[in-house]
């Protein structure tokens, strides 16, 4: 008689892996993130990405930046996030500046956030494609760079945490500037 | 049908489908008000100013209220799974969402069984996921800026957070290269309509078009200025252009709609959409060998 392996129904394809030193708070991570009605599921992390113990959460990538900031709030201890690509590049760091004359417009990663010199008003973000990035776009058009919100607070994604760095370059050419 | 999808910033909008009109400054489906600014708000409000222009049937849209929770989007996607074969649009435009790899597939498996397969565009995070998932043949257009075609070019990025540092660090004379890597690690679209100081259209790996008048440097910096392009490139081919006439005209009129609002980098995307109805009128013929003529008849 023959046995057949009945086929596992994939649930969910993340790309993003956050890695912990014990069982324990892995399955806690879990439990925090499920509760908050982040897709995630407990995976065994590939060899070359293990850093503490064999059991790891498999998160949507895109994610990252919200689950960072729930799992902190929950003081639940994680070794790190980042892509469960093997290969794939570090978060990118460096910004790039454009002088229009009155106005300057950093760039960091797919957004830009573009701000007055003369007072410091953010005029325009731009970039992006994910759902936090509209509403960041009303939360920061006409706010002065030192009283914004921080997108790393308020969103939800990458997306958000580029826009986080382009304000937080914005903010030292500001200080910097005057 | 020309359908777009994607999210709005309105917390509590539930998933609402419906053709869409204007009041005042906002969208209006099913007698929900949208705001028409960056995102999908702005790609919807040119794509229906355009079809306003042509007399075409307004836009269908599929929106669903969501800042960053994914909530809006995941019912995005479901409502399309398991809709879109009896929609058959012709045109399915996909834009902000939270990407989510595992339902684009499923999403694409189901546009397999329209009666005609709709002509596939996506922008913003519904492009993200459809290079990540491996999806990126099943579209017919992407449009994408200069960060996000070193996103393409990179075989290993989900996200443009997590390009290579020297993918990032090129300027938009390196599109071609670019461009030509993505269609190599096929994360590229038939059709790509590359957004910059230099537009650039590629069609399986040839550049076929490049864009540069008038130059407008300033709409880089404003929000939704890459979404109207793709709303106009989605009516354009609803309207029946070959894809790569439809993505050039795109690309003319945006940037002409730039210089008619003396843009700066402080002008809001509102002011850009409402130049488009004197820049079709004054361009639109002479671009396209298609000639409203008043009345409602066209002319070749």
């Amino acid at each position: 008689m023959a046995f057949f392996k009945r086929k596992q129904k994939i649930q969910f394809e993340g790309g993003g892996l956050v890695l912990f030193m014990d069982v324990q708070d892995a399955m806690k991570a879990e439990r925090v993130l499920k509760d908050a009605r982040y897709a995630v599921r407990l995976v065994a992390p590939p060899p070359e990405l293990r850093k503490g113990c064999d059991l790891a959460v498999e998160i949507n990538l895109v994610e990252q930046p919200g689950i960072e900031r729930l799992l902190n709030q929950k003081d639940v201890a994680y070794v790190s996030i980042g892509p469960l690509k093997v290969g794939t590049s570090e978060l990118l760091q460096i910004v790039k500046v454009t002088d229009f004359g009155r106005w300057v417009m950093v760039t960091a990663g797919n957004m830009k956030l573009t701000f007055d010199k003369d007072n410091g008003v953010i005029v325009n973000t731009s970039g992006g494609g994910c759902p936090d990035i509209p509403h960041l776009h009303a939360e920061l058009l006409g706010k002065q760079l030192t009283e914004a919100p921080r997108p790393r607070d308020i969103g939800f994604t990458l997306c958000a945490l580029m826009l986080d760095r382009a304000l937080e370059e914005s903010l030292a050419l500001w200080k910097g500037g005057k | 049908m020309l359908l777009i999808a994607g999210t709005v910033p309105v917390k509590d909008l539930p998933l609402t489908m419906g053709k869409v009109s204007t009041e005042k400054e906002f969208l209006i489906v099913n007698d929900y008000r949208i705001p028409c600014t960056q995102g999908t708000g702005a790609m919807i409000g040119a794509a229906l100013a355009a079809t306003n222009y042509l007399t075409l049937e307004a836009p269908y849209v599929l929106v669903a209220g969501d800042i960053g929770q994914g909530k809006g989007s995941r019912e995005i996607y479901e409502y399309l799974i398991q809709r879109v074969a009896e929609l058959s649009p012709a045109v399915l435009a996909l834009h902000y969402c939270l990407p989510n790899m595992l339902l684009t597939k499923k999403l694409c498996e189901a546009i397999e069984k329209c009666a005609k397969r709709p002509v596939m565009i996506a922008d913003a995070a519904s492009m993200y996921a459809a290079k990540s998932a491996g999806m990126a043949k099943a579209f017919d257009i992407f449009t994408p800026d200069a960060t996000e075609i070193a996103f393409l070019a990179d075989p290993d990025a989900t996200h443009p957070a997590y390009i290579a540092r020297h993918l990032f660090d090129t300027d938009i004379t390196q599109v071609p290269r670019l461009a030509a890597a993505a269609y190599r690690n096929k994360s590229a679209a038939n059709l790509l309509l590359v957004k910059g100081a230099i537009d650039y259209i590629v069609r399986d790996g040839d550049i076929v078009a490049t864009i540069t008048e008038p130059d407008v440097s300033a709409l880089e910096a404003i929000g939704g200025t890459g979404d109207t392009i793709t709303g106009l490139v989605s009516v354009f081919a609803y309207a029946g252009l070959e894809l790569h006439e439809a993505a050039i005209i795109a690309a003319r009129a945006n940037r002409m709609a730039g210089k008619f609002a003396q843009a700066t980098p402080a002008t809001r995307v509102r002011q850009i959409i409402d130049q488009f109805p004197a820049v079709f009128k004054e361009h639109l013929c002479q671009w396209s060998g298609v000639c409203y003529m008043e009345g409602g008849n066209y002319d070749d």
